[in-house]
């Protein structure tokens, strides 16, 4: 089997994930299409090692820690989408909007934003900034 | 060919014995069910309740699944160490260590700040 | 197939030495003291977390931190004196580990940037007491919804996240290997090393946490995304040259490595070359925010927790940028034919579309991140010129820009109302008239970002124009003067707004902030106007340090 048939795989499953980032708006899907473009990294990396005979294995190494690096970044991934999820109900990546160039204030009169701490004085006080900026 | 018969023939073998073992304990054997034997089984603890239509699973079924794999993972590290050993020696012992270390300072973490508390 | 290039199926016993003959690794763990002080300091401050009684993680966090950080530099110090940054630089720990000039310089100012960002994070004086408690910019605990029941016990249990110092740590460390790395797979784990801690820290800020985890969750997919670009570049760079150290592949790059059939054969593909060259370098671009790969930083600048953002804006740039000069410098000199026309567009977009729409910015922390922007532009002009001096001046100008980064973000902390920090420009109108302190030290930074003489920031200017001009990109320095002078607009329209107009009633208040944030101010001003007054002693320094090692 010559080299080009791994490769070319290689690449097709890059590109399917490079879709999938692109063109999904579910989080965690998107965090599954970042994990075919890894794998697609590791196929490529074991076609290249076995091609080239390589005696210290560069590739093979290279393929776990790869491995182990994508376990960690899925789990703080997870972590991060989760606890979005748990605040605001959807993991969905066009709806994430509050940060953007609209020259308006980010937090006025938005639900959204939690008082900065349950200490009744500082929210009372939160809200009526709010409610003066809103009058505004 | 003749070298993968030996194969072929143990595979039987043990597919025939499978077979046989399986088809005489249902034929022979009693059957007196009662709930905890019809029950799903969940590695011997108490089954959790499903949700209804595929609902909503609580928060430590994630903490424990992402614990597990962190953990799991870093020992795909020992297996190209233990392969070279000899050629590594010392070094790779003293290495593989320290390593091993600061795995156990993330368990210490865990552990002390409750995440394989199940409650 | 010829007979000569196998198939990869066939058994390789022929060809492959038996294991035993492997050398026997060395790590020189002196000379990689300075990481190995930041890791062991990170890990330290985990078993702190673990054993320690809550009240008392926070002091020795600190002690931890700070301690480890000024050891650290202790050991970059001694290293230079030493001779390892000119005389005696070398390639450590087999070949992955660069220990030479350009790699210490940067760790030393990674870690003063770290020192002083540290002091910006155990802040505890500008929020408002919580139940009696002082409270720092971090999440009473991270994983709460916030106005939850859950919250609110957290609160009152006076929870704080101490974890933020050991992920600090993490991120230093990943981010002082970055710039010495000297194989892909040591660039590829430091790059996330440093990544990962920097998502997380992303996430917890205390007040506006929504926003904060918006800027998370998009700084995570977008990073992901980078690095797994950057991987395949990896991979593909390593079919191409059979090997992953930097210098073996400038050594198939320029043809006198030693060639196997089956080498020979992938190296015949210079599309593979060229491709994982592309990869990696857009992967770095990333991080370095060079348009058209910069979407990300004006809202995770703007969501993630202020100290965090000083930090991540100074120290994230001082090591990518390491990292794309080390790469572009030693492993891809040899087609620079290449790839120099391409840096140029990237080099002249940035400066230019970073420099436009922050003028059109309302939010002070979007305004840094797009003049950040802009300033990774003027730095690029700097690497492109592919010269010692180019990299001396993109040395200097990255200590100068990430002080200045640091002090800015600091003071921003400052500036504040009744819903926690007041970004707004409209709420800063007329603040020298109120805290002229305050507001003349910010005029500074803005000054040095802007580039006005006396500053660190003309002095790093000039160096990086003048390195181009001279490395025969005129033109380029003709559109970054002009984008100069279009950013230098929005400072002095945020200096006017300052000083020259009323204002607002019920505007922000500058709170005072304790000995720490006042320190890291300081700290900016002084290194602003030192680098700006004296730069000679520093430029001499940075280009002492500007070999790299092979």
């Amino acid at each position: 089997m010559h080299l080009a048939y791994p490769a070319v795989l290689a690449v097709l499953l890059f590109c399917v994930g490079l879709y999938g980032v692109l063109a999904r708006r579910n989080a965690i899907l998107v965090l599954m299409s970042v994990e075919l473009m890894l794998n697609a990294v590791n196929l490529n990396l074991v076609a290249f090692d076995v091609w080239l005979r390589d005696t210290l294995h560069a590739g093979q190494a290279l393929t776990l820690f790869t491995i182990t690096v994508a376990a960690a970044e899925i789990g703080i991934g997870l972590a991060i989408v989760l606890l979005v999820y748990r605040n605001r109900g959807t993991s969905d990546v066009d709806k994430l909007t509050d940060l953007a160039d609209t020259g308006t204030l980010p937090d006025s009169g938005s639900a959204s934003i939690a008082p900065a701490t349950d200490n009744p004085a500082d929210t009372a006080a939160e809200q009526a900034l709010r409610a003066r900026e809103q009058t505004a | 060919m003749n070298t993968y018969v030996p194969i072929l023939v143990l595979g039987a073998l043990a597919a025939g014995f499978a077979i046989f073992s399986v088809d005489m304990a249902r034929r022979t054997g009693p059957k007196r069910y009662n709930r905890a034997k019809l029950d799903a089984y969940e590695c011997g603890i108490e089954p959790t309740p499903q949700p209804a239509g595929g609902g909503r699973f609580p928060i430590k079924y994630y903490l424990t699944a992402m614990l597990f794999i962190v953990f799991d993972i870093e020992i795909v590290f020992l297996y190209p160490w233990a392969v070279s050993f000899d050629a590594l020696g010392l070094f790779g012992l003293v290495e593989m260590l320290l390593f091993v270390l600061t795995v156990f300072v993330a368990y210490a973490y865990v552990w002390r700040r409750g995440g394989l508390e199940w409650d | 197939m010829t007979g000569t290039i196998h198939s990869l199926w066939t058994t390789a016993a022929d060809s492959a030495t038996p294991l035993d003959k492997i050398p026997t690794p060395k790590i020189e763990y002196a000379q990689l003291s300075p990481v190995l002080i930041v890791f062991g300091a990170a890990v330290l401050g985990i078993l702190v977390e673990a054993l320690l009684p809550r009240r008392s993680r926070y002091i020795a966090q600190l002690g931890v931190s700070v301690t480890g950080l000024a050891a650290a530099f202790a050991a970059i110090v001694a290293l230079a004196a030493d001779g390892y940054a000119s005389a005696k630089s070398h390639i450590a720990a087999m070949g992955a580990v660069a220990v030479d000039g350009p790699a210490l310089f940067l760790q030393g100012t990674i870690v003063l940037v770290a020192l002083v960002a540290a002091f910006t994070f155990a802040e505890r004086r500008l929020d408002p007491l919580a139940h009696g408690r002082r409270v720092d910019s971090f999440a009473a605990q991270g994983s709460t919804v916030p106005g939850s029941e859950q919250e609110k016990r957290a609160v009152r249990a006076g929870f704080t996240t101490t974890e933020v110092f050991p992920l600090l740590l993490f991120a230093v460390g990943g981010m002082m290997i970055f710039p010495a790395a000297n194989d892909l797979l040591t660039l590829f784990v430091s790059l996330e090393v440093f990544s990962l801690p920097l998502y997380l820290l992303c996430a917890l800020a205390r007040r506006h946490r929504l926003l904060s985890q918006e800027a998370a969750v998009k700084y995570f997919l977008l990073g992901a995304f980078s690095s797994a670009i950057l991987l395949f570049g990896v991979a593909l760079l390593y079919g191409y040259a059979g090997t992953i150290s930097y210098g073996g592949i400038a050594d198939v790059i320029s043809g006198t490595a030693k060639m196997t059939p089956a080498l020979a054969n992938t190296t015949a593909n210079d599309s593979l070359l060229l491709i994982g060259g592309a990869m990696v370098v857009v992967g770095l671009l990333f991080k370095v925010a060079a348009v058209p790969f910069h979407m990300w930083t004006p809202d995770v600048y703007q969501g993630a927790p202020t100290p965090v953002t000083g930090f991540m804006a100074a120290a994230t740039k001082v090591a990518a940028f390491g990292a794309l000069l080390r790469l572009l410098y030693v492993v891809l000199p040899g087609i620079r034919w290449d790839w120099r026309p391409v840096m140029w567009g990237v080099a002249i977009a940035t400066m230019v579309i970073g420099a436009i729409i922050a003028v059109t910015q309302t939010d002070v922390k979007r305004l840094l991140a797009y003049s950040s922007i802009a300033h990774a532009g003027f730095i690029l002009a700097g690497v492109i010129a592919l010269s010692p001096d180019g990299v001396s001046s993109v040395l200097f100008y990255l200590a100068a820009y990430s002080f200045v980064t640091l002090g800015a973000f600091a003071v921003v902390t400052l500036v504040r109302d009744a819903g926690g920090e007041a970004t707004h420009l409209s709420r800063w109108a007329g603040l020298g008239r109120r805290s002229p302190l305050v507001a003349a030290v910010f005029a500074v930074f803005l000054l040095a970002f802007a580039g006005i003489p006396l500053t660190s920031g003309f002095a790093g200017k000039f160096a990086v124009f003048k390195a181009a001009a001279q490395g025969g990109a005129v033109p380029l320095v003709i559109i970054g003067v002009i984008s100069s002078a279009i950013a230098a607009f929005f400072y002095i329209r945020v200096i006017v707004l300052m000083f020259f107009s009323e204002p607002q009633p019920g505007g922000p208040s500058v709170a005072v902030p304790s000995a720490l944030t006042s320190t890291a101010i300081a700290a900016g001003v002084a290194v602003t106007l030192a680098l700006g007054v004296a730069p000679q002693y520093f430029l001499d320094l940075a280009g002492k340090a500007s070999v790299f090692v092979r």
